[in-house]
């Protein structure tokens, strides 16, 4: 968009207002007061000053990221010195959003606001103003406001190569700094004890690694990216004989690294992986659902209850059934016998909650589903139902798990192999599912339903048989996870877990299998894995839901399909009219 | 001429056999509850003036479901967030005056005007913001997406409520003015309950003549109707749904002033289950309507509070009060099954 210089001012101010009410947003609800006390590169050696923490990386990332929007989005047309007036409005919004935070620390200060907003207090201030008075503090943040917009903008204002190169330089040093309490673990583990000194210190990227990890990246990403070649674009290039070899060896390699990954790390890697697997299967029943089948389900954590209920009632030895059916069978067997029941049973109470709902559409059936969820929770929790599934107690004494050859599986990282052999199994029937008969079907029935019956889809049937399926996979994550906590109380299968579930399949993109394992690694793994996170998790998760509906509702990895739907008026414009093109050629 | 018989399938049976059951179970449950006689007729009145109560709150809230039902056809999912963040900014503001050389016991009916003020205030200004940032740029898109988007921002505001608020559960100050009890037709009420039933009803008679009497009002109904058709006869549809969210937004926060003042708590999560129950209550009435909310919000709130001892008191069930949420999730899923257009629905919404 070209603009003259006031216009042009304008919006960036205008920017700029956005910026400082986003990082006043950020310091209020505590984030920066938490992400603070989290250093991603270490100060001069080790803790002296200069340390980068996480709460400044995200509050100067705000400028930054508004300093590239602007200067991508204010043009000043062929005027000799354009490119600098657009970085110089890019450094204004920053100046501007800087002037705004500054603002607040000084009434923070000025002001006791701790009776009411929590997190504003001296500490608070103190990080914002980086250790300064109020007056000097809220000079220095307007003044990183400037500089990181400006920076924003030149390296908008750069060619997509340079620029590709710079920005996946920062990106994976972050992430680098990010998995520190990961990949610290591993390095001590298998005792590349120099390398750990080397790389980490006090708990981030020692400032030599950081430097070195940045001019790799930078000039490797520089030397490999060629001016707008996308690396699909390059894939597509390859013969299809060598692509489905590389295809094949790459996921060699994921599922071998996976695999050897308990053993060289900590056990606490091994749990957080075990409690994605749990979720990565859920997400995978649901997007049969909602992905596949087009019913937006918001009762799905019924179905991870049923399912832990029924592995626990059936194999606790305190339950009336479990106790002689353990006899019965033997303690190795009763984990494996009851799994057909638990898939059985979550299969029957998908066909129950979706024979009545059929005629149902969308948010109504949303809402429904919503509320059968929350009935099953009560019910299980309630002194009602006591005498069979313990009520608040709920049900405990859980055996350990056996795998016939293999042993007792003790403690809670041991379950690491068997989550993912489920996961792999719940992700083998997805993707069969989604390439057959059935599957088709379902996808008819998502597009247009009085289009799919009168096509010949029996919708009523195809609908069941999508409770029923994404039923089963939600009960048997539901049975693992019982027999992993070896405990199953009410508390567990909140309407939260529902929409967690929920905001993976909608984040890595309804409808692919793929888009559902990385969702779940971003969302479940990762604030798993910061432990800064805590209950901030969910405040993500309702953030990500907005702005992937509102900017790309097709998730990070759409299904062809799906991405050609939600952008229907784009692909019109863009696609080549066949008419005119036919009367071009006779 | 004869009707052709439907033919019958193995559903149609099935939710017949439904129908059929939750009918005896009522009757049942009923029977053997008055006939046993452990409930007295005091107990009764006590718990039917608790559900006129809580029962004209969801009411209000449902108010504003159904106004934005009306106009957009979406499910404003973050609706029970909006009155949640009121009635914290009335907690703050009651608390404030409360230490002001204690204006509040001074003053208190001043005081209690400047709390309802800034929590309809609050309310209102959520909602606008909400409508702006998560719902105008999804005006055009697919019908689930809006409803995604409305969980997103319910969870968010939630959340933002908790990091700068805290998990602590909070208190209004004691106010004289609303607490101890009333004596009516022999019978004695808590003030409270009173109270919340007449401001509520004031509330709601307000709505009725805007909506009915005046321009805005008409504008309103119009867009309802037929967006395109009331944007061709020169009504501003943007502003009209931007005054449709603020009036959603003020009822939700008188209706969170008053659910705290009713509930002596206010925390981050109280958002949630009074915004399902007034979503059903929204539905039961037949969303969309007007008269429907305000009838089904009384439902609701009678029928969970009545609904547990008179069904499940009579066939032994331990503490049925625990299950009275189940009483309101059942309404909505069997009012949802049976009756989607609700009581007084029109047929075109579902």
């Amino acid at each position: 968009m070209e603009l003259r210089p006031r216009a042009a001012a304008r919006r960036a101010i205008a920017v700029g207002g956005i910026v400082g009410a986003a990082t006043i947003y950020l310091s209020m609800v505590g984030l920066v007061g938490a992400f603070a006390r989290r250093p991603l590169v270490a100060g001069v050696g080790g803790d002296g000053p200069g340390v980068i923490t996480l709460g400044l990386v995200m509050l100067a990332a705000v400028p930054f990221i508004a300093g590239m929007n602007v200067a991508s989005r204010i043009r000043f047309g062929a005027v000799a010195g354009s490119g600098l007036l657009s970085i110089g409005s890019a450094a204004l919004s920053g100046l501007v959003g800087g002037l705004l935070l500054g603002a607040f620390i000084i009434v923070a200060d000025a002001i006791p606001l701790n009776q009411i907003f929590i997190a504003v207090t001296s500490a608070l201030v103190g990080v914002l103003a980086f250790g300064q008075g109020p007056l000097i503090g809220a000079l220095i943040v307007t003044a990183v406001g400037a500089v990181a917009g400006a920076v924003g903008g030149s390296i908008q204002m750069l060619d997509s190569r340079d620029r590709r190169a710079i920005l996946s330089g920062i990106g994976i040093v972050m992430l680098l700094a990010l998995l520190e309490p990961i990949l610290d673990p591993i390095l001590d583990r298998i005792e590349l004890d120099d390398v750990r000194d080397f790389v980490f210190s006090a708990g981030g990227l020692s400032q030599a690694a950081a430097a070195l990890t940045l001019a790799l990246v930078i000039g490797l990403s520089w030397a490999w990216g060629r001016p707008a070649a996308p690396l699909r674009d390059r894939m597509r290039a390859v013969p299809a004989e060598q692509r489905r070899v590389i295809g094949f060896a790459l996921a060699a390699i994921g599922v071998a690294a996976l695999l050897i990954l308990p053993q060289i790390s900590t056990g606490f890697v091994s749990l957080v992986l075990v409690n994605v697997g749990f979720y990565l299967m859920l997400a995978l029943g649901l997007n049969i659902v909602v992905g596949y089948a087009g019913l937006l389900d918001l009762g799905y954590v019924a179905f991870y209850a049923v399912g832990a209920y029924t592995m626990a009632i059936l194999i606790s030895p305190s339950s009336s059934i479990g106790g002689p059916f353990e006899a019965a069978v033997g303690p190795e067997w009763a984990f494996w016998l009851a799994i057909p029941f638990v898939m059985l049973v979550t299969a029957l109470v998908g066909v129950l909650i979706g024979a009545p709902v059929l005629r149902l559409r969308g948010d109504y059936l949303a809402i429904v589903t919503l509320g059968f969820g929350e009935i099953a929770r009560i019910l299980f929790g309630s002194d009602a139902l006591r005498n069979w599934v313990g009520g608040p107690n709920g049900v405990v004494g859980l055996p350990n798990l056996h795998i016939p050859g293999f042993g007792e599986m003790s403690g809670p990282g041991d379950y690491f192999y068997p989550v993912v052999a489920f996961a792999a199994f719940a992700a083998f029937v997805a993707w069969r599912l989604s390439n057959s008969r059935t599957g088709r079907a379902w996808n008819a029935l998502r597009e247009d339903e009085s289009v799919a019956e009168a096509t010949g889809v029996n919708t009523t049937n195809y609908k069941l048989l999508a409770f029923a399926l994404g039923g089963t996979l939600g009960g048997l994550s539901g049975a693992l996870f019982a027999v992993q906590l070896r405990t199953v109380f009410p508390g567990s299968f909140l309407l939260i877990v529902s929409i967690t579930v929920l905001a993976i399949i909608i984040l890595g993109g309804m409808g692919t299998i793929r888009g559902v394992i990385v969702g779940a690694l971003i969302l479940v793994g990762l604030p798993d894995a910061l432990r800064e996170f805590g209950q901030y998790r969910f405040l993500v998760y309702g953030a990500a839901l907005v702005a992937m509906m509102v900017l790309r509702p097709e998730g990070l990895f759409p299904s062809r399909i799906r991405r050609a739907e939600l952008h229907e008026d784009v692909d019109a414009d863009s696609r080549p009219q066949p008419a005119a093109s036919g009367q071009a050629t006779t | 001429m004869l009707r052709r018989p439907r033919r019958l399938t193995l559903l149609g049976v099935v939710l017949w056999a439904l129908r059929v059951g939750i009918v005896a179970g009522v009757v049942v449950g009923a029977w053997a509850t008055l006939t046993s006689g452990g409930l007295s007729g005091g107990t009764w009145i006590t718990l039917l003036a608790a559900g006129l109560s809580q029962g004209a709150i969801y009411a209000l809230i449902a108010l504003g479901y159904t106004l934005v039902y009306g106009v957009l056809l979406m499910i404003n999912f973050a609706h029970g967030e909006v009155f949640m963040l009121g009635s914290f900014s009335g907690m703050f503001v009651a608390n404030a005056l409360l230490s002001a050389d204690g204006f509040m016991v001074s003053y208190p009916l001043v005081g209690l005007l400047g709390v309802f003020a800034a929590a309809m205030l609050t309310s209102m200004l959520v909602a606008l913001v909400l409508e702006r940032v998560a719902y105008r740029p999804l005006r055009r898109a697919p019908r689930l997406v809006p409803l995604i988007t409305a969980i997103g921002a319910s969870l968010f505001l939630q959340y933002t409520a908790f990091g700068m608020f805290g998990s602590r559960t909070r208190r209004y100050p004691p106010v004289e003015l609303l607490s101890g009890r009333v004596e009516i037709f022999g019978f004695s009420f808590q003030r409270i309950e009173v109270i919340t039933i007449v401001a509520a009803v004031v509330l709601m008679a307000l709505l009725f003549y805007f909506v009915e009497r005046t321009r805005t009002g008409r504008a309103m109904r119009a867009v309802s109707e037929d967006k395109d058709v009331a944007a061709l006869m020169g009504i501003n549809v943007d502003r009209t749904i931007v005054i449709t969210f603020a009036i959603g937004g003020l009822l939700a926060g008188a209706a969170g002033v008053l659910y705290a003042f009713l509930f002596n708590r206010v925390d981050f999560g109280m958002g949630i289950l009074p915004g399902i129950k007034a979503f059903t209550a929204a539905v039961l009435g037949g969303i969309g309507s007007i008269t429907g909310a305000v009838v089904g919000g009384v439902l609701i709130g009678i029928l969970e509070n009545v609904g547990p001892s008179l069904l499940l008191f009579g066939l032994g069930v331990p503490s049925p009060n625990q299950l009275r949420d189940v009483v309101a999730f059942s309404v909505l899923v069997l009012v949802l099954i049976f009756r989607p257009t609700g009581l007084f629905g029109r047929k075109e919404n579902v």
